[in-house]
């Protein structure tokens, strides 16, 4: 049977944690490539929207959002993963939570800054994107703090420094015992980014009274982001946007689909980096516990907005509604029932249909039954204004469909350049047996 | 001078630790070193830390400076948006609270590098101890005169590799 | 007092004969979208007539709706926009400032009555069309959103108009082109500050509505009908 990871051999431990960074194998050469294709691909339809002019993508009156502010709630919804295992599984000091934290972590920034692109992508005139930030100026410019907008400029910065920091504190000790490598660049690279870290006591208080203050900072301004995200949409007087429910939804929604990102993710890693001591059925189970938790919790959101929808019976919202469960958004919104919540609720809900496999199955049918919540949210309440004249329908064109799948390259490519330089399961964190032979 | 001394327990190192500050050695003269944390009970090797404190009173400062900022610069610009006030506390109070956090989160990150040392510049002869995994290593720092006592003191606790540095 | 123009429209006059569109067009250097354009759903047409119908054939009820930026009072549009391109002036008037617009289509997604318009591309006109621009009016760049101003450059000279000739401006003198091009005569504009002005009388009568009036928005857009 296998023996948990905190009874193996330290040295085994490093070895297998290290072993990782050095080398790179055929297969991550050839997704290199074919990730840094549908990057260009996506950055080759950028140029062309910056060049041409927004009309290159499907947008058109009234549905002046789509594919961009439907990917960038996703992925700032992504990011709430590193949120939730590593601040409040470090909060409530759960064990399970060490191998799992620093990819959660990882996970969290990329999809920051991925997610952090879309509103500078989105703009009509996207070169001048600045103009939201408050500079001084000798032209009398200002950004206007009461749009939701400028919120959302200040909750992702916050949430971006803070997760870059939630990372990188953790990160230090690993560094310094990596100062050793072999090649020269990474030598420094780990030396720099070690400080100096010696392992005194003085630094590991330090260090843990830190990430106790950061883990509690760090949930207070996720729970905020995503909420502020929220009110991007609920500000507005739209049909079925201005709902007071859109917050905790939103922060419900993206916790949900950051632990089925998280479950991806590590079954990833679990397979291609021979992790199969470290990520065990007992990570996969508890994860999976809470993926199901999540599922159910917003089930009950879902619930509680379409129905206070249907029964209030308002004309302007019931447009909406109709178009979403019954006309031409249903099978959309059907799909992303089935995906959200009766896949989950089957898969990890019986017992023993609850496997490592079944778990992943699951938590990618979730992110691509979010994927669809955000399009439902946001595409069919604008293309059924209150003025019915103006409704209209909405089809993305190649343009946003490559930015799309650049995004999923770029945080593909991101993880894999982030695991070749740093042990993706923290060391210092498993104890060494006390008798072990080396 | 520096005497460094290594173990494998932790229960000999609580031991020297206590024998040492009754010897007259002060805390901040005793450093531990390990590839791990180290628990050691309350008042063996207390590190007091003002943290926590720093945190609060840099994100009340940070809020407190947002708002101010935001109010006086939006009344810099008399521009009429939608019937809403030119600064009102709540619709900008998602802004104050975001820089809040964000006040507190860099001053959590600065004072921790200086609280930990990583910043300030090190004594040049200290000794850095490589430790292994799972060895404690302390290091004292001693007048050349109080090295004797203090090499016999880690002896007697098993410590292992004891050695002097420094005059 | 400052003037506060509002606008009212007569909609048991309407013919629906879109001459106050084409004017519209004509007067304000609207882009050409071109029919593959318009075929997309981007044709931009400031003020747009909406038609209703009530009953079946043959005894179909049409009412024409003109509809055009209501330049509200509690505009839903100005306050999400993050780098103030758009606000209210101390005419009353919504102001859209084409150099501030980053195209952010907050304000778009927010208007209820979706009167703003974005230009897709760089505007560009057939030929001999560029030839007919209005020279008080700004060509927009392409990434912009722009919308009716109740021809605000029309306000301007007349104001100036009447500062040069030491006359005040006298109810009637500022027509936006719809009011000015249409047959029926079914629209006016004016000071509604101005008790005495025809449109605030007009905006006292028993046949005035506005439009989604639920929303609070404030329009200073009348729209006079006899029965909703």
């Amino acid at each position: 049977m296998a023996t948990t990871p905190e009874l193996l051999p330290y040295g085994r431990i490093r070895e297998d944690l290290f072993r990782p960074l050095s080398g790179v194998s055929r297969n991550y050469v050839l997704a290199t490539v074919v990730a840094f294709v549908i990057g260009a691909a996506g950055l080759v339809a950028w140029g062309h929207q910056l060049r041409s002019g927004m009309g290159v993508t499907g947008l058109r009156r009234p549905v002046f959002w789509g594919f961009y502010l439907v990917n960038f709630v996703f992925w700032i919804g992504i990011s709430h993963a590193g949120t939730l295992i590593s601040a409040i599984l470090r909060l409530t000091d759960a064990a399970w939570r060490k191998p799992v934290t620093r990819a959660a972590e990882a996970i969290t920034v990329f999809a920051l800054m991925i997610g952090a692109m879309f509103p500078i992508i989105h703009l009509g005139r996207g070169w001048l994107f600045y103009w939201l930030f408050p500079y001084p100026n000798g032209r009398l410019l200002w950004p206007n703090f009461r749009s939701p907008l400028l919120w959302d400029v200040t909750a992702i910065t916050t949430y971006l420094t803070g997760s870059v920091i939630y990372l990188y504190l953790p990160l230090i000790p690993d560094l310094a015992q990596l100062a050793e490598h072999r090649t020269l660049w990474r030598r420094t690279l780990y030396r720099t980014l070690s400080l100096g870290w010696t392992g005194s006591d003085r630094e590991w208080h330090a260090l843990e009274r830190a990430m106790k203050l950061m883990a509690g900072m760090i949930l207070a301004v996720a729970v905020s982001v995503h909420t502020v995200v929220a009110w991007d949409f609920a500000m507005t007087v739209a049909p079925m946007w201005h709902s007071t429910i859109f917050g905790p939804y939103f922060v419900t929604g993206a916790i949900f689909s950051g632990i089925a990102a998280l479950i991806v993710v590590l079954a990833a890693l679990r397979k291609i980096l021979h992790l199969e001591f470290y990520l065990t059925r007992h990570h996969f189970n508890n994860l999976a516990k809470l993926l199901l938790l999540m599922s159910l919790l917003w089930f009950y959101f879902t619930m509680a907005e379409n129905l206070t929808v249907w029964y209030g019976n308002d004309p302007g919202e019931m447009a909406v509604f109709a178009a979403r469960t019954r006309a031409r958004y249903a099978p959309y919104f059907w799909t992303m029932v089935l995906l959200n919540f009766v896949v989950p609720l089957v898969l990890l809900g019986i017992r023993r249909l609850r496997t490592i496999r079944t778990a992943t199955i699951a938590s990618a049918c979730v992110l691509v039954g979010m994927w669809l919540e955000r399009y439902l949210i946001i595409v069919p309440t604008l293309a059924n204004p209150r003025l019915a004249s103006a409704s209209s329908t909405y089809t993305p064109s190649w343009v946003e469909l490559a930015i799309t799948a650049a995004t999923f390259a770029a945080m593909v490519m991101l993880y894999m350049v982030f695991s070749k330089l740093f042990p993706i399961i923290a060391v210092w964190e498993f104890k060494p047996h006390p008798l072990e032979e080396e | 001078m520096f005497v460094t001394g290594e173990f494998r327990e932790k229960e000999p190192v609580v031991h020297t630790i206590r024998q040492l500050r009754d010897a007259g050695i002060d805390s901040s003269a005793l450093d531990l070193f390990s590839a791990e944390p180290v628990e050691l009970a309350r008042g063996v090797l207390d590190r007091p830390s003002r943290m926590s404190l720093v945190a609060v009173s840099a994100a009340v400062g940070t809020g407190l400076l947002a708002t101010a900022f935001i109010r006086y610069t939006q009344h810099d610009y008399k521009l009429v948006t939608g019937g809403m006030p030119l600064f009102s506390f709540w619709a900008t109070g998602v802004i104050t609270y975001e820089l809040t956090m964000l006040g507190a989160i860099v001053a959590t990150f600065g004072w921790f590098l200086r609280e930990s040392g990583l910043i300030r510049r090190r004594e040049k002869d200290a000794p850095v101890p490589h430790v292994d995994p799972g060895v404690i290593c302390l290091r004292v720092r001693c007048p050349a005169g109080q090295a004797p006592e203090t090499i016999d003191t880690m002896r007697r606790h098993g410590a292992l590799k004891i050695e002097r540095s420094g005059q | 007092m400052e003037r506060r123009w509002g606008m009212t429209i007569d909609l048991d006059r309407c013919t629906g004969c879109q001459a106050c569109v084409v004017a519209c067009h004509a007067e304000n250097n609207l882009p050409v979208s071109g029919p593959v354009e318009a075929a997309k759903g981007r044709a931009v047409h400031w003020i747009r007539v909406d038609r209703y119908y009530e009953g079946t054939f043959p005894d179909v009820k049409v009412k024409y709706m003109p509809v055009m930026c209501q330049h509200c009072d509690d505009a839903p549009c100005e306050p999400v926009c993050p780098v103030y391109a758009t606000y209210h002036n101390a005419e009353g008037l919504n102001v859209q400032v084409y150099n501030r617009c980053v195209g952010t289509f907050y304000c778009a997604n927010n208007c209820p009555y979706t009167v703003r318009y974005f230009n897709w591309f760089e505007p560009e006109w057939p030929e001999p069309l560029q030839l007919q621009h209005n020279p008080d009016v700004a060509v927009r760049p392409g990434g912009v959103m722009e919308k009716c101003t109740f021809c605000i450059q029309r306000i301007k000279r007349t104001k100036q108009d009447a500062a040069q000739e030491g006359r005040p401006v006298v109810d009637g003198d500022v027509q936006p082109a719809c009011v000015q091009s249409c047959p029926a005569e079914a629209m006016t504009f004016g000071d509604l500050n101005d008790p005495n002005s025809k449109v605030s009388r007009l905006a006292e009568s028993g046949r005035a509505t506005r439009l989604l009036e639920e929303l609070g928005t404030k329009p200073k857009v009348i729209y006079l009908q006899r029965g909703k």
